[in-house]
Parts: structure tokens; C-alpha cells; sequence
């Protein structure tokens, strides 16, 4: 499995890529994670690779990713390296138009920060995109995914956001039919 | 059980696991995360760390730290790393076992922050003045990383020659799951027969026969004993193989990938991965049956370096003129669907020999 995060700088998409590969590592998968940004801290390209398999794992950065989330606009480019029925999560509360992709590969609009803001957790909007994943590809059990996510954070010492990131979670799984 | 942990924080842990009690380095990306987590780290285990005025200053340090037997190292990237070539010369000169990580980043000059292996001239040849060399470490995982650095100072103590740990931008940036092996202490100050500690007779350096006595013998000796000893690889069906590749740290990765999906096309090609680049394992060349019919060096890089040590391996351990390719892609890791188009034109004659 090879997902892309792609955002620009400060909409936390080396995050969103951290937090999936600890919950690929607690599923038992081998995983790689790889951030790639520019020198400045906020705005400009930003994006985090996390690949995970049961065998052997190549190079950290991506080839024909299984999943692309374009958190902005800049960021649908990586939709056309997508695997033929491939995944694109599009945040369409910074994505202004989508492209039309013939049914080349599978896309799923979620108004990432208005359903973070819904759960009153607005920097959430990275986490609602991983839930909305889960939903999409069935990659990991939510239930050990929630675990995952609340180990993440209390290990980096906020574990008192683990409700209010849960509930980000949750709000991108549900918004998925 | 493991944990994921981010390439250059886990080159500073396994410096502690593997007993280094002093650092010296001067920040620089893609590296600073090294000299960041030991300035907490090393005080905590009640050890030194220098954040040094500049590069080459942290290399006269470890070689006062290392001429005292003291387990001691520094890192770098980019120019920072040029600028410690002097003083690897001297450490050489020395005979002073230190190690030195390099988290190559594209050059030269300022060059860039992208991940490349631009510095293996550099590495392989030396960068100072002298006849001199470094065994020199490739890893291309995380945990790789951590086993070799957990050994690099026994070797250089055993040679009594700096080493050389030989990452790569995207290498120390990522992270992957990994163990840590435990704590380990190096040999006790007494037990060594040349240090200097200012005790009894030990209050000169090398006892014994003094290093400048009969020194262009002893060097060469020691370097042919190095290549003798020191050679390390993987091999990755190589055996039936009509091209084999050659590739060292990530691009080894994404070239082992790419030898999977054209050998489930039913074309055979292997992989020789360095684990080592210098020495550079001419035995694995051994291995390669007598009518291969090319050998393809894949590495990031511009023009060219890792080819040179592959023809010399070929010219030396394969029969016949076998032709040696090369695919440099500079700044970017080679992809997988990259590296099977390359070695396709290869097999179709579209691509020049390099030698």
C-alpha cells in the first residue's frame, strides 16, 4: 500500500503520513515513511509518502501510489501517478474544481476542514482524510486504528486531544458511503 | 518491539548503544537531528557534547578525544562534510580510529537539500591530501544503519583508521521500524597499546615502534589488509543472471524492486548491493556467470562514480569485455518503473556502453 499526502505547508499532510504509519506498524506491517518539503515552515509543497506491505518495502518515495489526498489545489498533480483504480481523497474546502478523471480512478470529495470544524477540532482536517481512507480502502480495523491514533499522541505528550482527534477521525469515516 | 524511528535520530542512538562517549559537529541539513538529539541525549548518559565552532574544529577535537582511546565521532552533510577532509587526512596520518557520518546531500558547492550519493569519489577516494583510505559503510535501511553504526568503532579500532558511515539525505530523514541493540562499552584505555593517557610509560603516543618508522610499507599493508578482510555485499540473483545490476544504499531498494518486476517479465537480471563501498566487493563480481552480457551501475549521481569501481571489478573478476552501463538520476532516488525502462533499452541496444 503506497499513500501520498499532499498539502501545502502547516495543513500538517507529514502528519496525517506519521500517524498512518504508526497505525500500519500497530497492524503488524512492515512500513516506510517519508517526508518531503522545502525550506520554508509554511506554505509551499508539502508532502509525506507511507508505504506498508507484509513483504519486503523498496524505495521510501512514491512510484504509483494506491492513494493520493490533495489537501490543495497544487496538490491534484500527484492524481495522475495513481494506479488505475486508484484512490483520490480531494479536500474540497481548498480544492476549487475537480478534474474530471473518466473513471480512471476513484474519487472521493470530503470537505476535510468544515467536518474538523464540525467536531469543534479544526487542525484536525489532516486526521478527518485518514478516517475517510479507512472507510474508503478498509485498510485497517478503525477500532485499532483509534488506538493507534491515541497512542500517537499521548506518546508525544497531547494526550489530551485524543477525543477531540478521534472524533476528526470518525467524522472522515462517516462521511464516506 | 519496534518502533519507528527517523534515519538520523537513529544514527545518534546507535552511536550510544555502541559506546561513543564524544561528540563534535556544527548543524547542517539533512543531518542537524544528529547533533540535536545527542546534545540532549549524551548529557543525560553523562557523556560530551560539543557543538563546535565549525566543522573542521570538531575534527581536531575527536582526533584529541580519539588519541586517548576515547570512542568519539562527528557528522555532516554537504560543504560541512568537504571541510572535515583535512582533517581525516590527519587522522589517517594519525592512525586515530574516530567515525565520521556522512548524510550526503546533492552537490557540489552549496548544491541542494535533495538525497543523492554525490559524495562517493569523495568517500571511496578521499577528499584530503595523502595516500589514504576509509572503510566506508553503505547501509540502505534504517535498521541497517543502526547495526553498522554499532559496529563501526570496532573496526576502526581494530584497524586504528577513521570510518566512514555513508547515508543519504532521504535515508536520514525517513523513518522505518527498528530494534536497538544494547548498550556496549569500547576496550578500556589500559587495555590498548597505544593510546596516550599521560599514565606511567603511557605518557606518549604509540608505544612501540613510532608511526613515521618505514610508514609507506605499513600503510600499504594495511590497506591490502583491509580489501582482503573488509569486503561486504548482497547478492540478489545474481547466479543466472544475463545483466546485473550494481547499487548501493536506497537506489539499491528501488533497483531490487525493479529486478522483481522484469524477472517476473522472465528476463533474468540480479543485484549486487554494496554494503560496503570501500572496500569496494570485487568478490561478489565472482559470482557472475562467464556470459553475462552487462553489467549496469545504478546510482544518484550526475555523471557517474559508483561505474568506475563497477568496470574495475568487471575488468578484474568477469572474462571477456563485458560492457558496463550507467544510470545516474542526480537528485532523485531511482523509481522502479525508471530503472526496468533503462535496463530494457539496455537489452534492446539502445543504451552506449560507459565502458
Amino acid at each position: 500500500m503506497e499513500i501520498i499526502f499532499a498539502g501545502f505547508g502547516g495543513q500538517g499532510v507529514l502528519t496525517s503520513g506519521l500517524i498512518t504509519a504508526e497505525m500500519a506498524l500497530s497492524a503488524g506491517k512492515n512500513v516506510t515513511w517519508m517526508p518531503a518539503y522545502g525550506p520554508s515552515m509554511r506554505g509551499g509543497k508539502a508532502y509525506s509518502v507511507v508505504k506498508f506491505s507484509d513483504g519486503v518495502i523498496g524505495g521510501p518515495d512514491y512510484d504509483t501510489p494506491d492513494v493520493v489526498v490533495a489537501m490543495n489545489g497544487p496538490s491534484l498533480e500527484f492524481a495522475d501517478c495513481l494506479k488505475d483504480g486508484g484512490l483520490l481523497i480531494v479536500n474540497t474546502d481548498a480544492v476549487d474544481t475537480v478534474p474530471d478523471y473518466n473513471g480512471r480512478i476513484d474519487v472521493v470529495e470530503v470537505a476535510c476542514t468544515t467536518l474538523a470544524e464540525s467536531v469543534k477540532n479544526i487542525k484536525a482536517a489532516n486526521i478527518v482524510s485518514i478516517g475517510a481512507i479507512i472507510k474508503a480502502r478498509q485498510i485497517f480495523d478503525i477500532e485499532d486504528a483509534k488506538v493507534a491514533l491515541k497512542d500517537y499522541f499521548v506518546s508525544h505528550g497531547k494526550g489530551k486531544f485524543a477525543e477531540a482527534n478521534e472524533a476528526a477521525l470518525m467524522a472522515g469515516f462517516e462521511c464516506v458511503k | 518491539m519496534k518502533e519507528l524511528w527517523k534515519g538520523n535520530h537513529a544514527i545518534a542512538e546507535a552511536a550510544m548503544r555502541a559506546g561513543c562517549m564524544f561528540y563534535a559537529g556544527y548543524p547542517i541539513t539533512p543531518q542537524t537531528e544528529v547533533g540535536e538529539y545527542l546534545s540532549g541525549r549524551m548529557p543525560e548518559l553523562g557523556r560530551k557534547f560539543i557543538q563546535a565552532e565549525n566543522e573542521m574544529a570538531a575534527c581536531y577535537m575527536l582526533q584529541g578525544a580519539g588519541s586517548t582511546g576515547m570512542r568519539c565521532m562527528t557528522s555532516s552533510s554537504g560543504p560541512g562534510f568537504a571541510l572535515k577532509q583535512e582533517a581525516i587526512g590527519y587522522l589517517c596520518s594519525n592512525w586515530i580510529p574516530t567515525v565520521f557520518v556522512n548524510v550526503i546531500r546533492w552537490g557540489p558547492g552549496l548544491g541542494s537539500l535533495d538525497s543523492a550519493q554525490t559524495d562517493y569519489f569523495q568517500a571511496t577516494r578521499g577528499g584530503g591530501n595523502g595516500d589514504y583510505r576509509l572503510p566506508v559503510f553503505a547501509p540502505n535501511s534504517i535498521q541497517e544503519t543502526i547495526d553498522l553504526m554499532y559496529e563501526a568503532w570496532d573496526m576502526a579500532e581494530k584497524y586504528r583508521n577513521p570510518v566512514m558511515i555513508l547515508s543519504e539525505a532521504a535515508l536520514g530523514q525517513m523513518m522505518e521500524a527498528v530494534e536497538f541493540p544494547e548498550f556496549k562499552e569500547g576496550p578500556k584505555q589500559s587495555e590498548m597499546d597505544w593510546v596516550w593517557d599521560g599514565v606511567g610509560d603511557r605518557h606518549s603516543f604509540n608505544h612501540g615502534t613510532p608511526l613515521y618508522v618505514d610508514k609507506p610499507r605499513r600503510v600499504r599493508e594495511k590497506i591490502e589488509t583491509m580489501q582482503e578482510n573488509e569486503q561486504r555485499w548482497e547478492s540478489y540473483l545474481v547466479e543466472d543472471a544475463d545483466y546485473v545490476c550494481v547499487a548501493y544504499g536506497l537506489p539499491s531498494r528501488t533497483t531490487r524492486e525493479a529486478v522483481d518486476q522484469l524477472r517476473a517479465e522472465g528476463i533474468k537480471v540480479g543485484l549486487i548491493r554494496p554494503i560496503m563501498v570501500w572496500p569496494f566487493p570485487f568478490k561478489a563480481f565472482a559470482e557472475i556467470k562467464k556470459d553475462v552480457k552487462g553489467i549496469i551501475s545504478i546510482e544518484t549521481t550526475d555523471a557517474g562514480q559508483v561505474v568506475e569501481d563497477v568496470a574495475l571489478a568487471t575488468k578484474k573478476m568477469v572474462d571477456g569485455n563485458v560492457p558496463v552501463y550507467g544510470l545516474y538520476t542526480a537528485q532523485k532516488v531511482v523509481r522502479p518503473s525508471e530503472a526496468v525502462a533503462f535496463i530494457k533499452r539496455v537489452i534492446a541496444g539502445e543504451e552506449k556502453e560507459v565502458f
